[in-house]
């Protein structure tokens, strides 16, 4: 059962760091003038995938009988967060920009690491619900 | 099969008193024949270890020497001797030795995945199955108590199938039940597969199995009891 | 498998803590050697592109612009500039003795355009007289630069055919620039016409560049090659001499101001390396010695069994270098994707020239590093492995009964 939380918590963490990220550390450009660009917008959708992951993990900590099924929904989650900087939504188009130089990478290893995090925790799972192979 | 000790000593540094060596085992010699249980007995510290240790092949004399039917063991290069003893010398060492990152299984094959051989795993479970801990297999050393991981190396030696069998303290952590069964195994290893076992003990238990007994004191060996037809 | 092969592969899987802390450990040294070295690389291949994107021996400028330093803050960082002298400066140059080529370069800082919320440099060149950019804009655009239509440095997000907004112009984005690892990768290039076309649209919003006001014709910079033969310095001198409110710079100057602020970062990454490397394998060597004590009754049973002492060295040496090769892999996996990722926020913080290595190179040092860590932890096993080799069984198996 021990097995089975670990990769939720560390999911949870993740989220954590992502959530309070995209709007300290690793948040989009904001311009002198005081106007957004997309890439705010992209940390904006961030924060929500960052929030959501984490509702995600608090399930998968909490719940044994949905557990292999929230893991399987934050691997979705995580393709996603991948996906939103630059691709989905646009940033700016300079690479020094902090949207570009630190948002997107970090956002980008984040999620990647959420989303290996969330298969080894559906994999752990499958193992034991269903025997080892 | 013999196996022979010609006048063998053993000298180690003591940094103690008037004396700066002094003989674990003073010169001896001795023949442990195949076909016969011999038990060495005898007060803690006496050298009864350092004896079955020289005799095994693991530790080299100071003076004199081991011979395996015409091979002198310690005339052996490192690796043939490790070769040799591993195929004809089996022991059971004093106290735990388990390997624990292995099974309980993996422990008892060990000796022939060292040297590649073909694993005896039908008469390995059959001997767990007689000493009561086949269900144990794929359990791991952490897990069994002193007297189940004595068993498990006592199994060991036995599906080695060694020409000599040295046996240091079998029975300890044992109860009546399993020391009985320990020491009829070793007696009958020894009698119908005409191979040579050596104990060492201070239980008395083992005596009614032997066929020679004998008993050290401060490294010397006497004779106590002989069976008609063996010699010394 | 063989038998001892199998049995170190299970010591290192079912003792996951005590491998699991080696491997960090390695990894550690890993990461440190593999991403500092891709560092250093990286500013020493900037800096041979700065040599090489300058091209010219003396870039003239007007002498109320901005110093030298933030000139050279141009190439470096990016930062924009614009400033203007008369066009007659190129052809007055010429007439210096020892100058071959003269070729002007016109500058103009963007507002916030759609393309990006900062100011871009905008660079006008001449594509005839011009000997620095253009050859470099042949490598990425087979034909010349047409009337509105832009060639864009790598670390502008504009793809090819797309259409950027400058004051208000639409310019075509006609070919995107290899990366140099200067700031001259966020700039934009056009043609002289196109330049006069932006230079109009800026004094259109309030942003003047005429130095007087008759003046129609202006450029920003005069790139100098001297002829071989001629002393660079005299020539400079000359320059400075002919031309009034111009200041001449040597580019070597630049280099090499550059070059020692590089030879000092260098310094420390390598010191850093170095420190870390020595710590590393003495916690190694403290911690190989530390397994003796635990595992010398498992090396005496395994001699008893049969185990010849040159077996159980290699076992020892296998298990260590398996925990080299997991840990330099991780380690080399975690840099990798550290300043691969936060490539553009490593160059931002260094202020230096930085362009990364080759893949092949990359790769060679990836490797290295790999064997590298597989050599040092068998180096701080060696002696654990040949003293557990040499436990004596009697010993060994009595203690702790």
């Amino acid at each position: 059962m021990k097995k089975q939380i670990i990769p939720g918590c560390v999911m949870l963490v993740l989220a954590l760091v992502i959530s309070i990220g995209s709007f300290t550390f690793l948040s989009p450009c904001v311009h002198e003038d005081g106007s957004v660009g997309a890439c705010w917008w992209a940390g904006r959708a961030l924060l929500g995938l960052g929030c959501l992951l984490g509702i995600l993990a608090v399930l998968t900590i909490v719940s044994g009988r949905a557990r292999f099924g929230t893991y399987l929904s934050s691997i979705a989650v995580c393709v996603l967060g991948i996906l939103t900087p630059g691709t989905l939504i646009s940033l700016c188009r300079m690479s020094s920009m902090h949207c570009r130089a630190v948002m997107q990478p970090a956002m980008i290893i984040l999620f990647a690491a959420g989303g290996l995090t969330a298969a080894i925790g559906a994999w752990v799972g499958s193992k034991d619900k269903w025997g080892k192979q | 099969m013999i196996l022979k000790a010609d006048n063998i000593s053993k000298t180690f540094f003591r940094n103690t008193g008037s004396a700066n060596y002094f003989y674990a085992v003073s010169s001896l010699s001795l023949e442990v024949p195949s076909g016969s249980v011999t038990v060495l007995t005898g007060r803690s510290g006496s050298g009864k270890t350092t004896l079955l240790n020289m005799l095994a092949g693991i530790l080299e004399p100071t003076e004199g020497k081991v011979l395996l039917d015409d091979t002198d063991l310690y005339s052996l290069k490192d690796d043939e001797l490790s070769r040799f003893r591993n195929k004809r010398i089996g022991v059971v060492p004093q106290g735990r030795s388990a390997v624990d990152t292995l099974t309980v299984m993996e422990n008892i094959l060990l000796p022939a995945k060292l040297y590649e051989k073909t694993a005896p795993a039908e008469e390995a479970r059959q001997r767990m199955d007689d000493f009561e801990i086949d269900h144990l297999a794929d359990a791991m050393p952490r897990e069994l108590s002193g007297g189940e991981l004595r068993r498990m190396a006592i199994i060991r030696a036995l599906v080695q199938n060694p020409d000599v069998l040295f046996a240091d303290e079998p029975t300890g952590d044992l109860d009546d039940e399993n020391t009985e069964k320990v020491l009829s195994a070793l007696s009958s290893f020894a009698h119908d597969q005409k191979k040579a076992v050596f104990i060492v003990t201070h239980e008395n238990d083992a005596l009614k199995y032997a066929d020679r007994i004998f008993r050290m004191e401060k490294g010397r060996i006497d004779l106590q009891e002989n069976q008609p037809g063996n010699s010394v | 498998m063989t038998g001892m092969t199998s049995l170190s592969v299970k010591n290192l899987k079912r003792k996951p803590g005590r491998t699991i802390a080696l491997v960090l450990l390695t990894a550690f040294l890993a990461l440190a050697v593999f991403g500092g070295s891709v560092v250093v690389l990286s500013l020493r291949n900037g800096l041979q592109s700065l040599e090489a994107r300058l091209g010219a021996d003396i870039i003239l400028v007007p002498s109320e612009a901005q110093s030298k330093v933030s000139f050279q803050n141009m190439f470096l960082q990016g930062t924009t500039g614009a400033f203007y002298m008369d066009a007659s400066v190129t052809e007055k140059a010429l007439e210096v003795p020892g100058v071959e080529k003269a070729a002007p370069q016109v500058f103009l800082a963007s507002l916030k355009a759609d393309c990006c919320s900062i100011k871009i440099q905008v660079i006008g060149i001449d594509p005839e007289k011009d000997f620095t950019v253009q050859p470099w804009i042949a490598r990425s655009l087979t034909g010349e630069l047409g009337e509105m239509e832009v060639a864009v440095g790598c670390k502008v997000e504009a793809d090819i055919g797309e259409i950027i907004r400058i004051y208000e112009q639409r310019c075509k984005v006609i070919a995107r620039l290899e990366p140099t690892g200067t700031g001259l990768d966020t700039a934009v290039y056009c043609n002289m016409d196109t330049m006069n076309k932006l230079l109009a649209a800026a004094e259109a919003k309030g942003i003047s560049h005429k130095i007087t006001s008759d003046d129609d014709s202006v450029v920003s910079a005069v790139y100098i090659k001297v002829k071989d033969g001629y002393d660079i310095d005299t020539v400079n001198t000359a320059l400075t001499g002919k031309l009034r409110k111009v200041t001449a710079v040597r580019t070597r100057s630049m280099i090499t101001g550059v070059s020692d602020s590089l030879a000092g970062v260098s310094r420390t990454v390598s010191t850093m390396i170095v420190v870390i490397w020595v710590l590393a394998f003495i916690i190694l060597l403290l911690s190989y010695v530390m397994i003796i004590r635990e595992r010398s009754r498992e090396f005496a049973v395994l001699r008893v069994l049969g185990a010849s002492r040159k077996m159980l060295g290699r076992m020892a040496l296998l298990e260590s270098a398996a925990c080299g090769l997991m840990g330099g892999i991780l380690g080399v996996i975690v840099a990798a994707v550290g300043v691969f990722a936060f490539a553009s926020l490593i160059e931002s913080s260094l202020g230096l020239p930085y362009l990364m290595p080759a893949f092949s190179t990359v790769l060679l040092l990836a490797i290295g590093t790999i064997l590298l860590s597989i050599a040092v932890s068998a180096a701080a096993s060696a002696l654990s492995a040949w003293r557990l080799s040499r436990v004596n069984p009697g010993t060994a198996l009595r203690e702790g009964n």
